[in-house]
């Protein structure tokens, strides 16, 4: 039981950051159509900034709000200077155009703060005396920070979507981009916003996530991640926001006990076996498990 | 603007085939000078034209029936690691080994391409990219076979060029380069044949709507899983060249989804949907990095070559052999030829007859002549 929950523990927290990106993947999916190769790295970019602060004395929690604000412009500013004129061309340039800017924001993460791996500080008390028994398993406080702040995210953001004029207005425009047009939403700024919200999750889960294992920040760290919550977003309905919260979850911890019970697989394996449990899933339900099912006007 | 420009040649006249054999002529004459290279850069070549070929068979897929593919690398890796096994395991002549490598991707093409019949766009590309995560992830898991994360190394003295060639041991990297360069050209005119039949048009229509394209009669899941299957053998097949080239092979290092990218990267600035945009694309995509890393060292060339990738994006958003297309109709346009009727005298002076409209549409994304 003990060796059980603590995975548990261990796997909703991944969870809660592959969840958290799933999020900021759908948003902008729902924005522009296309997966945004480059969040990892903007999560990265933003991370990077929170640490290089923590080096200067800033509080970690401070650290946490510019990145998160910093996340936002660089989001924003990639969709309205990058993406908006290129997406009309096609999808694959698109693509491309989010690749380049991977590869400029790892470059630059490099230059600016260097190669090797660094520890970032925690938001949380994080020692190893720093947990709660519960049933001889040990949850860690920095667990629970990273539980709540996320549930919090996406709390605000399910408020946002569903309880305010702004959230009705991106949904509109991710509806149908025309129409909303014509109702007199300001396309061009909900579209911005949405890349903006989007990166500063990314931003957020960045902060979070990288501390619970040290030394971990480093160029390679959000690529993986990365993978993974396309595959969370993927599983839940890339257009369905609740969707890639619980294809988060449940990714997180599918992972952690594949890996405790299963060791034929576990270990090597565990990737390509959640993509094809992934892969399983799309076949009989092609939108995913909470998706919108695509439906064409002949 | 006088009546000069742009000039019109009829498409299968006398005039159009000395053109296409004018292009011909000096690709050869490309390929022929490039091989004068030192062996250093010999083996550049080679393994440029080898991603020129991968990014060929990804643009039947990709291309032109709009199945995005993230997974290509593992065609790659199928392909290279099927060579490498046969040739040392079980000491297989190297060039025969490419017919199995070919089936072998031809098959996996086929069962990739099968979620292709319920999931599409961006989702597939998803799909395939479980391929590419998987493919390192099984070579290691089955070490016996492969070789693992340790890597495959196969013997070089079964990789020197055959007796029958006359090339000496001193000369292999010819070997190497006209080896590749014979199987880009292959690959080349069989693709320009293919997407020039009524398969090639069965396959832009599944891409461009696929509701309109069973309309008009197109089996939509036999042509995605045969081109699925024919995109993954071509690019298998290019990997087994790359094992026989490299002699030692790693998945972690060579097959994992960075080539991937790489591949698409290549297939979209060379040109999407055209016949020669993958040899640009692939000569881009190894040689730009290439020489970025000679200017700044490291992440500042990381840096220059993402600049690169967007401004070419900006400047050029349908690929440099697209942007040589667009151009060079204002100067030459290849003409039709109207389809042929019953009981009408070819070359006829009539209008062109209203049905003939889907014919021309081929045209419209193809260059006009290689040159």
């Amino acid at each position: 039981m003990q060796f059980f929950l603590d995975r548990l523990f261990d796997g909703i927290s991944n969870g809660a950051i592959y969840a958290a990106l799933a999020l900021a993947l759908v948003m902008v999916y729902r924005a522009t159509g296309t997966i945004n190769f480059a969040q990892g790295e903007m999560a990265l970019f933003t991370t990077y900034l929170a640490w290089g602060l923590t080096t200067k004395g800033v509080p970690v929690a401070l650290c946490l709000l510019v990145a998160a604000a910093a996340g936002f412009a660089l989001g924003a500013a990639s969709e309205r200077v990058l993406v908006r004129p290129i997406e009309k061309h096609s999808l694959l340039a698109t693509l491309i155009v989010l690749l380049g800017l991977f590869s400029v924001l790892n470059a630059s993460d490099g230059l600016i703060w260097g190669k090797g791996n660094q520890s970032m500080p925690s938001l949380f008390p994080n020692t190893l005396q720093s947990y709660v028994s519960v049933l001889g398993a040990r949850l860690y406080w920095a667990n629970i920070g990273v539980w709540l702040l996320v549930a919090a995210v996406v709390a605000l953001m399910f408020g946002l979507f569903n309880g305010t004029r702004l959230g009705l207005q991106m949904r509109a425009t991710a509806n149908n981009r025309e129409s909303a047009a014509l109702a007199g939403i300001p396309v061009g700024r909900i579209l911005m916003l949405g890349w903006g919200i989007s990166a500063a999750i990314g931003a957020i889960a960045g902060v979070l996530f990288t501390p619970l294992t040290p030394d971990s920040l480093g160029l390679g760290e959000m690529f993986p991640l990365l993978i993974y919550a396309s595959a969370a977003a993927l599983f839940g309905g890339l257009d369905s926001p609740g969707g890639a919260v619980i294809g988060g979850l449940l990714l997180g911890v599918a992972e952690v006990m594949l890996s405790a019970y299963v060791p034929a697989i576990g270990g090597q394996l565990q990737e390509a076996i959640a993509f094809v449990a992934i892969v399983a899933v799309l076949l009989i339900r092609p939108q995913g498990l909470f998706g919108t099912r695509e439906v064409e006007r002949v | 603007m006088t009546q000069a420009l742009p000039l019109l040649v009829r498409e299968r006249s006398p005039a159009h085939r000395g053109l296409q054999a004018a292009g011909f002529v000096v690709l050869a004459g490309l390929a022929i000078f490039a091989s004068t290279s030192n062996p250093f850069q010999l083996g550049q070549l080679t393994i440029a034209l080898l991603y020129a070929t991968a990014i060929a068979g990804l643009n039947l897929a990709t291309g032109y029936t709009g199945q995005l593919s993230i997974g290509h690398s593992a065609f790659f890796g199928l392909g290279a690691y099927t060579t490498g096994v046969l040739v040392a395991s079980h000491n297989w002549n190297p060039l025969v080994t490419l017919i199995p490598a070919a089936v072998f991707c031809f098959a996996t093409g086929l069962v990739v391409g099968l979620p292709s019949l319920r999931i599409r766009g961006i989702n597939l590309a998803l799909v395939t990219l479980a391929l590419g995560v998987a493919f390192p992830e099984l070579i290691d898991r089955f070490p016996g076979l492969t070789g693992g994360q340790v890597g495959l190394n196969i013997n070089v003295f079964q990789l020197l060029p055959p007796h029958w060639t006359g090339i000496s041991v001193a000369g292999r990297f010819q070997y190497y380069y006209w080896l590749s360069a014979g199987l880009l050209a292959i690959v080349l005119v069989l693709c320009a044949t293919l997407t020039r039949s009524r398969a090639g048009l069965a396959m832009r229509a599944t891409r461009d709507r696929e509701t309109a394209a069973a309309a008009m009669g197109v089996n939509l899941a036999w042509t995605k899983m045969v081109v699925f299957g024919l995109s993954g053998a071509i690019t298998g097949v290019a990997g087994s060249i790359f094992a026989i080239y490299l002699g030692s092979l790693s998945a972690d290092a060579s097959f994992t989804l960075t080539l991937s990218i790489t591949l698409i990267t290549g297939l979209v600035i060379g040109g999407v949907s055209t016949t020669l945009g993958p040899v640009i694309g692939g000569l881009a995509v190894y040689f730009v990095p290439y020489w970025t890393e000679n200017i700044r060292q490291g992440e500042a060339s990381e840096l220059i070559f993402g600049v690169v990738l967007i401004v070419l994006m900006f400047v050029m958003p349908e690929g440099l052999m697209g942007l040589i297309i667009r151009l060079s109709r204002r100067i030459l346009r290849i003409e039709p030829q109207p389809p042929a009727r019953p009981g009408h005298r070819p070359g006829a002076v009539t209008p062109a007859p209203f049905d003939g409209g889907p014919t021309t549409v081929i045209h419209h994304d193809e260059e006009p002549n290689p040159a």
